[in-house]
């Protein structure tokens, strides 16, 4: 929004197009401002979102930077400068009677640009709430500066081509306050999601940096949080997560841990609130609070109903009702009172439950243990869905309803306990506003359920026992309360004699009168073992059940079959907004870095869709809840390379017949190219990341045949000790060639191609990948940081100076190293390659 | 006044052990025993009687030595009595409520132990008055109501429980016991559910509670509606159930400890403690009963209740089971490797050891009826067969001479059906006696065959170890086969035979739907074609019966019928391995050899298709089960009230602990 308010006289205009491209050379000729406070008339940079109130929004922010160097000159017209200087001096004093704390010199507009600190501006409220309404507009003027040459900076921030990248960029490489601050600004005119990807970045540069940049993120991140308590709580543990390296002392006092204990407060609240109560709004939260007791006196007893046709309807909604009302008890501020006066409690009450499972499974010995309890420990969990509470790695707003706790399964994982979670959740307009939905007691599912439609056929062993189908129908009460649960199915049975006094099994009479009256049916043995082998034959994809790897029955599983299967024996299942979604939750295992890697991949996957390279590979979202905590998205429909060769018992080509079809088949060809395609996604991947520690339990295989690599904890300038030094770029054993077609095939070559196509589109918008991983070096420990040169040395491997000829040569090398290097021998040219000719 | 009042009681009672000095409150007793208005002479009367502490047993043996005229003389006095009672049961002064529900307590006994002839009715008439009958309990179970749901002191409403307990007992059978009739209108069932959804109220009174509901939900439920079973049926609030569940896996527990303990000391007839015996039974024969119960079955079911009841035995998981799935587990997450289906099949397997003794008989017979119910309901099936939910059981296996005892750590984590079929074989291999348990084996093999039409249906490959379960019915076979004279005395051992043949007829004609491997059907035949001699001997048995007349020629020609399969395997593949061995020179054919003329030989044979096979009897208590089912509660009423009156006895403590609050 900044630049649309923004105003040039046609004159100015005129200027800055004139000098496009001055930009290169400016840097010195610039009036460049220093940032002490004694360097004369200088503009208010207060960042506070206070401060907009009473300024007019036409006042320009005229800021010019020159790039790289990031000195700062303004241009501004000296008649908007005055009134906009005074303007600005009536806000301050109003600001100190309001007693903000702001340090501003009585002179027109002599503020030190680099105290400014915004200590509390958060629970203030009605400048604050109303100003909300629009977004905080910092005005910042600067001398008057004649020179035209910085309008080309202007002019760049209010191109259409000045994207989110380059205003992180700017706000990190900027020394300038001016620069950072008016970017600061200009964040608020970017959507939400573009800015949500970068949030590690501004969070990351709000804690380490210096105070200018984090009074100009500041308002940003308030703004959004009254907006939304998902990006409070997203702040609030990336806050906790990327503060977690500093020293224990200046941790505590530091602009991050204050920031996140203002979000955590929950004095954030949306500013909007007041005009909210005003409208008549359904109360968030579900029926009104009934006392248990009631509840349960609403069993009105009707001795005469002798009929099990029971009137559910009364009887389970009571019940329903005071168990909600425990649910809410147990959490006793959240939901109940008119104003959500808590609105974080939920959500984090909920990721703090399944981060204390996880911490219990981890004490426990084996796996067999582990899954076991953890099925218990979430079937108590459900006792308090539904709620407001929400996966935050989902794409859409929704509420938590259910967690189906049989499906659960305890990872591969030596001494931590990750697990997976499937959950169902009902897709609504907004989580925040939405009334939570109405508890479906379990058992409400039994009277829905209809005999008649349990399969009787074509059932694989793996959908079997708990695959009942739904009958939304309710009012079908006859059927569903049907007795014969099982004698029903044959129909082809006779009539059922019920007149034989002895203890026979009625069966027993009809098979042996039918057989004397009827023609007798003959049926050959050999053909009763021969659909015995066939039907074994073709159900060959569902994994074995193994007690120390649970996973990969689960995860085998095809994710359509497993929704359908789950929604069936689900209450919510028939509802239309039902979805099923899964998570990793991890606790003791440090995301940070892996965040970091989805960001990496995320903007490499946007980089190469952009230039048009069909290289495939798959970002999986990452929640940091706090240095040794988070969630995983998980990849649905793969299973790794290990668990696929370890059940199947074949190669990797086989396995690829066994699940595709043969050679030429259609089928086949396809799952062929996604491995190529994918493969060469992750090879460069691994390349660029020095993503290192790659065994077959870190590569997914998925159904369509693409090849995922999963745990990025070993990338950049960490490698696994033990492991010693990977030499080879990326990890290309002979059985993915084999895959591919072999070394001469046709595939292997266009593999090599995807490769350097893939490099040379990266290369073009090397700086976009750098600056992701450079923002996040800031006062991190984190092992990928480790030494000195990590920013310098991915840079290199970007080989901007190689012609695409020597690129190619590279790739034929990297490839050729890896395969050799398979062969165990040793590859020492590769190490020249790319060290020596850079 | 109330301290004054007590330690004049206490002199009294000290000196009156030195000279036949009478208490206070039995001198007070002895006014209302007389024909006068006891206010006549003392307005504050029962206002001082509740003060005081009760003397149960002077109270309970006045009223038995009266006979029915004396006692229709002092009806006004002992209407007044009661009606007092009730009155003080909303006393704030917590002594008053104690001695009022103790002095409830003897009234309830004597006024029966005396009037043993007496028709209910008269009781009624003797303790409350025609006229105000209904009125008086509906006050009594109304106090009785707020006293279980209040606040109050936890002694109290532990009183409140044996109060109802000993008022449920009061008869043998509970169906003739009138004063109940109230209790069914005027229903306690929300107070009992809550005491068990709340965890500690659940912790002390939880056994109570499920036994007087136990109790409750029989009487007359045969003859009439009992509000107690429709509401059990319709529960479905989770944390009740569970609730419920907990209870009785907690006293199954005890149990199982108990036993274990007994066992590890090596003192045998450990089943002497007869006491957790019952307690055991009466859970479960509770479980069983609204499972068994077939209304509630049927309500339970399709609702949430099943669980309750019938599913799982657990019973006790049955409630939350909604889903049995769910529920189980969730009982308890700190007991992790267990849950009530895991305890019920423990305790199930210590029960089913000796089942000489009729009691244990008893037990043994719930534990299978219980367990045929599960079998039967489809959502029981599910949890016992989902592939996530694998659990180690250690079964409790009898020692004998010619097997060692397993080591149980090698018991591999397998859904629980597994543990189902394994507790069925084990219990047909130990049972081969001459006190042939020929009920129970029936039922065994019918659990077995419910089971298998499951997996039938549902397309369910067990990799369970089905060899076992062979060799285990073919045995029975064998002894059915020697000991036919004896057990055909008793016994119809057609019927069991039939079944046993029928569950061979399921794996021969359908085997392919649920057998795990092509390997699994290629070793039935093995096990068929090794045990020849014995099918060929029943085969003989049966044809010969069939041929003569009398009252097994029926049975016994179904089971000629049965046969024809197993026998057409025999002829077809006999001749073919005697060949194989006289081509190849091998006079002894190794399995291998054998499975290998039984694979290449299976195109040549044709089977019938014996239709119905599939088919079973739904379980239902009316009318076979009603017979055991009313002496089973017959005898827990018998337990219940020897043991709360004990327990009454007691209360002496909590008389003090009150006397010195106030």
């Amino acid at each position: 929004m900044g630049d649309t308010e923004l105003e040039l006289s046609p004159a100015q205009l005129e200027e800055l197009q004139k000098s496009p491209s001055a930009s290169s050379t400016s840097t010195t000729s610039s009036l460049s401002l220093p940032s002490s406070p004694s360097s004369g008339p200088r503009p208010l940079t207060s960042s506070s979102p206070s401060t907009s109130e009473g300024l007019p929004t036409s006042s320009p922010p005229l800021d010019v930077i020159s790039e790289g160097v990031g000195e700062l000159s303004l241009v501004i017209d000296t008649e908007v400068a005055k009134k906009a200087c005074q303007e600005v001096l009536q806000k301050v004093k109003f600001l100190k009677a309001d007693g903000e704390v702001s340090s501003a010199s009585s002179e027109p507009v002599l503020v030190n640009g680099t105290a400014h600190p915004l200590s509390t501006d958060g629970g203030k409220p009605p400048k604050i709430s109303e100003e909300e309404a629009e977004p905080v507009k910092n005005v910042r003027r600067r001398q008057k500066n004649n020179s035209s040459k910085q309008s080309w900076l202007l002019r760049l921030f209010e191109s259409k081509l000045f994207d989110i990248s380059m205003g992180i960029s700017y706000l990190y490489n900027s020394k300038e306050p001016g620069v950072q601050a008016y970017i600061g600004n200009r964040l608020f005119s970017f959507r939400n999601e573009e800015v949500d990807f970068y949030l590690p970045q501004l969070l990351n540069m709000y804690i380490h940096m210096d105070e200018d940049v984090g009074d100009a993120i500041k308002p940003y991140v308030v703004h959004r949080c009254r907006q939304s308590i998902n990006f409070s709580l997203q702040c609030a543990w990336l806050l906790g997560a990327y503060s977690s390296d500093m020293h224990i002392s200046t941790q505590r006092h530091s602009r991050g841990t204050k920031l996140r204990k203002l979000i955590l407060s929950d004095e954030l609240k949306p500013s909007s609130q007041r005009i909210r109560r005003e409208v008549p709004q359904p109360p968030p939260s579900c029926p009104p609070p009934l006392h248990h007791g009631q509840g349960m006196s609403e069993h009105s007893l009707s001795p005469s109903k002798r009929t099990h046709q029971r009137s559910k309807s009364d009887a389970t909604i009571s019940i329903s009702l005071s168990s909600n009302l425990k649910r809410t008890a147990s959490n006793p501020k959240v939901e109940t009172s008119q104003d959500e006066p808590v609105r974080l409690t939920p959500q984090r009450e909920f990721i703090k439950s399944l981060m204390g499972i996880g911490k219990r499974l981890a004490t426990l010995p084996t796996k067999e243990q582990k899954t076991q309890r953890l099925i218990s420990e979430l079937s108590l969990l459900n006792h308090k869905l539904p709620a407001r509470v929400w996966l935050p790695t989902a794409a859409f707003d929704h509420h938590v309803v259910r967690v189906p706790h049989t499906q659960a399964v305890v990872l591969n994982s030596k001494d931590k306990a990750p697990y997976l979670i499937y959950v169902e959740v009902l897709e609504c307009e907004n989580f925040e506003t939405s009334s939570v939905p109405v508890r479906i007691p379990e058992t409400q599912i039994r009277s829905t359920r209809s005999v008649e439609n349990l399969p009787n056929c074509g059932i694989s062993p793996d959908q079997r026992a708990s695959s009942f189908s739904t009958v939304p129908n309710y009012d079908n009460d006859d059927e569903a309360w049907s007795v014969d649960d099982i004698g029903e199915l044959q129909v082809e049975l006779p009539e059922i004699h019920t007149n034989s006094c002895d203890n026979i099994s009625q069966f027993s009479v009809d098979s042996i009168t039918s057989q004397e009256s009827k023609e007798p049916i003959f049926i050959a043995a050999g053909d009763i073992r021969r659909r015995l082998s066939e039907q074994l034959a073709h159900t060959p994809t569902t994994f074995k059940r193994d007690p120390e790897d649970p996973s990969a029955v689960a995860l085998k599983e095809p994710w359509q079959e497993k929704v359908r299967r789950i929604r069936e024996g689900s209450p919510y299942g028939h509802l239309p907004n039902w979805r099923l979604l899964s998570v990793i939750v991890k606790c003791g295992d440090d995301l940070r870095q892996e965040l970091l890697a989805y960001q990496v991949l995320k903007q490499l996957q946007i980089i190469w869709e952009q230039e048009r390279v069909p290289l495939w590979i798959k970002p999986y979202k990452i929640l940091v809840i706090s240095s040794d905590s988070g969630m995983i998205e998980p990849v649905v429909n793969a299973v790794s390379i290990h668990q696929v060769k370890k059940q199947s018992q074949l190669s990797l080509l086989d396995y690829f017949r066994q699940e595709h079809g043969n050679y030429n088949t259609e089928e086949f060809l396809t799952a062929q190219r996604n491995f190529v395609q994918s493969c060469a996604g992750y090879c460069l991947i691994c390349y660029l990341l020095q993503v290192k520690d790659r065994h077959n339990g870190n590569i997914l295989l998925d159904s369509e045949g693409h090849i995922i690599h999963i745990d990025f904890g070993f990338i950049l300038s960490s490698s696994p000790r033990n492991l010693g030094f990977e030499t080879s770029a990326f990890k290309l054993t002979s059985e993915f060639v084999d895959v591919m077609g072999g070394l001469d095939g046709d595939m292997f070559n266009y593999y090599k191609m995807l490769m350097l196509q893939g490099l040379i589109a990266a290369r073009k918008h090397m700086e976009k990948v750098v600056q992701i991983v450079e923002i996040m070096q800031q006062g991190s420990q984190l092992p990928c940081f480790h030494g000195s040169s990590t920013i310098r040395n991915l840079k290199e491997r970007f080989h901007m100076n190689l012609t695409e000829e020597q690129l190619q040569v590279l790739v034929e090398q990297m490839v050729d190293g890896s395969m050799r290097s398979i062969t165990t021998k040793l590859y020492d040219g590769f190490q020249y390659l790319t060290n020596g000719i850079m | 006044m109330a301290q004054i009042e007590k330690k004049a009681g206490l002199l009294r009672r000290t000196s009156s052990s030195k000279k036949p000095l009478k208490e206070k409150v039995v001198l007070m007793y002895d006014e209302i025993f007389a024909k006068e208005d006891p206010t006549k002479n003392n307005p504050r009367f029962w206002d001082e009687l509740f003060l005081m502490k009760v003397n149960l047993e002077y109270l309970e043996g006045k009223l038995e030595s009266l006979d029915g005229d004396e006692v229709m003389k002092i009806k006004d006095n002992i209407n007044s009595l009661f009606h007092h009672c009730v009155q003080a049961l909303g006393e704030e002064h917590q002594i008053k409520v104690v001695n009022a529900l103790q002095t409830l307590c003897a009234l309830f006994r004597g006024v029966h132990q005396k009037n043993k002839s007496a028709t209910g009715f008269d009781i009624i008439n003797m303790l409350m008055g025609f006229d105000k009958a209904e009125l008086r309990m509906k006050e009594l179970m109304e106090s009785l109501d707020s006293l279980l749901c209040g606040d109050g002191s936890e002694s109290l409403k532990s009183l409140c429980l044996k109060l109802l307990l000993c008022l449920v007992t009061v008869t043998d059978n509970i169906s003739q016991n009138t004063i109940l009739e109230y209790v069914m209108i005027n229903s306690i069932f929300e107070a009992i559910l809550r005491i068990l959804s709340d965890v500690s109220s659940r912790a002390q009174h939880g056994y109570d509670a499920v036994v007087l509901l136990a109790l409750l939900v029989n009487y007359r439920k045969y003859e009439s509606v009992n509000p107690y079973i429709v509401k059990l049926s319709i529960v479905d609030d989770e944390p009740t159930l569970d609730g419920m569940g907990m209870v009785i896996h907690h006293a199954l527990t005890e149990y199982n400890r108990q036993y274990k303990d007994k066992e590890e000391e090596n003192q045998g007839g450990f089943f002497s403690t007869l006491s957790s015996m019952r307690n055991f039974t009466e859970c479960l024969w509770f479980t069983c009963e609204s499972q068994s119960h077939p209304e509630i079955e049927m309500a339970t079911t399709p609702a949430t209740p099943v669980p309750a009841s019938p599913t799982t035995p657990l019973g006790t998981t049955p409630p939350s089971l909604d889903m049995m799935n769910n529920p189980e587990l969730p009982l308890d997450p700190n007991l992790q490797t267990s849950n009530l289906l895991i305890t019920f099949l423990k305790y199930s397997s210590i029960v089913m050891q000796d089942t000489k003794d009729e009691h244990r008989l008893n037990s043994a017979r719930l534990c299978l009826i219980i367990l045929t119910c599960i079998a039967e309901d489809q959502y029981a099936d599910a949890f016992l067969h989902d592939d996530n939910m694998n659990f180690r059981v250690n079964l409790h296996r009898m020692p004998m001479r010619h097997r060692k005892k397993a080591a149980d750590k090698s018991i591999p984590s397998r859904p629980l059906v597994c543990a189902v079929l394994d507790l069925m074989v084990e219990f047909i291999i130990t049972h081969m006696m001459k006190e042939f348990p020929m009920d129970l084996y029936v039922r065994c093999v019918q659990i077995i065959h419910k089971l298998i039409c499951y997996q039938k249906k549902c397309r369910i490959r067990m990799h369970y170890t089905w060899r076992e379960l062979w060799s285990a019915l073919i045995n029975l076979l064998k002894f059915l086969l020697s000991n036919e004279t004896i057990l055909l005395a008793k016994h119809n051992i057609f019927q069991l035979a039939l079944q046993v043949v029928n569950l061979f007829n399921m794996f021969i004609t359908y085997g392919d739907t649920f057998l795990p491997t092509p390997s699994s059907y290629d070793e039935l035949y093995y096990e068929i074609i090794r045990m020849h001699q014995v099918f060929e001997n029943l085969y003989c048995m049966v044809l010969r019966v069939s041929t003569n007349a009398g009252q097994w020629k029926e049975p016994a020609s179904k089971v000629t019928h049965a046969l024809v399969n197993v026998r057409a395997i025999i002829n077809h593949f006999n001749p073919k391995i005697e060949s194989y061995a006289a081509v190849n020179h091998i006079s002894q054919l190794s399995e291998d050899q054998v499975l290998e003329v039984v694979r290449s030989n299976y195109d040549t044979l044709t089977l019938k298709l014996q239709d119905g096979l599939d088919q079973f009897e739904r379980y239902s208590e009316q009318p076979r089960e009603a017979g055991f089912f009313k002496e089973l509660v017959r005898s827990i009423s018998l337990n219940v009230r020897k043991n709360v009156s004990l327990s009454t006895m007691s209360q002496d403590v909590l008389l003090k602990e009150f006397s010195s609050i106030s």
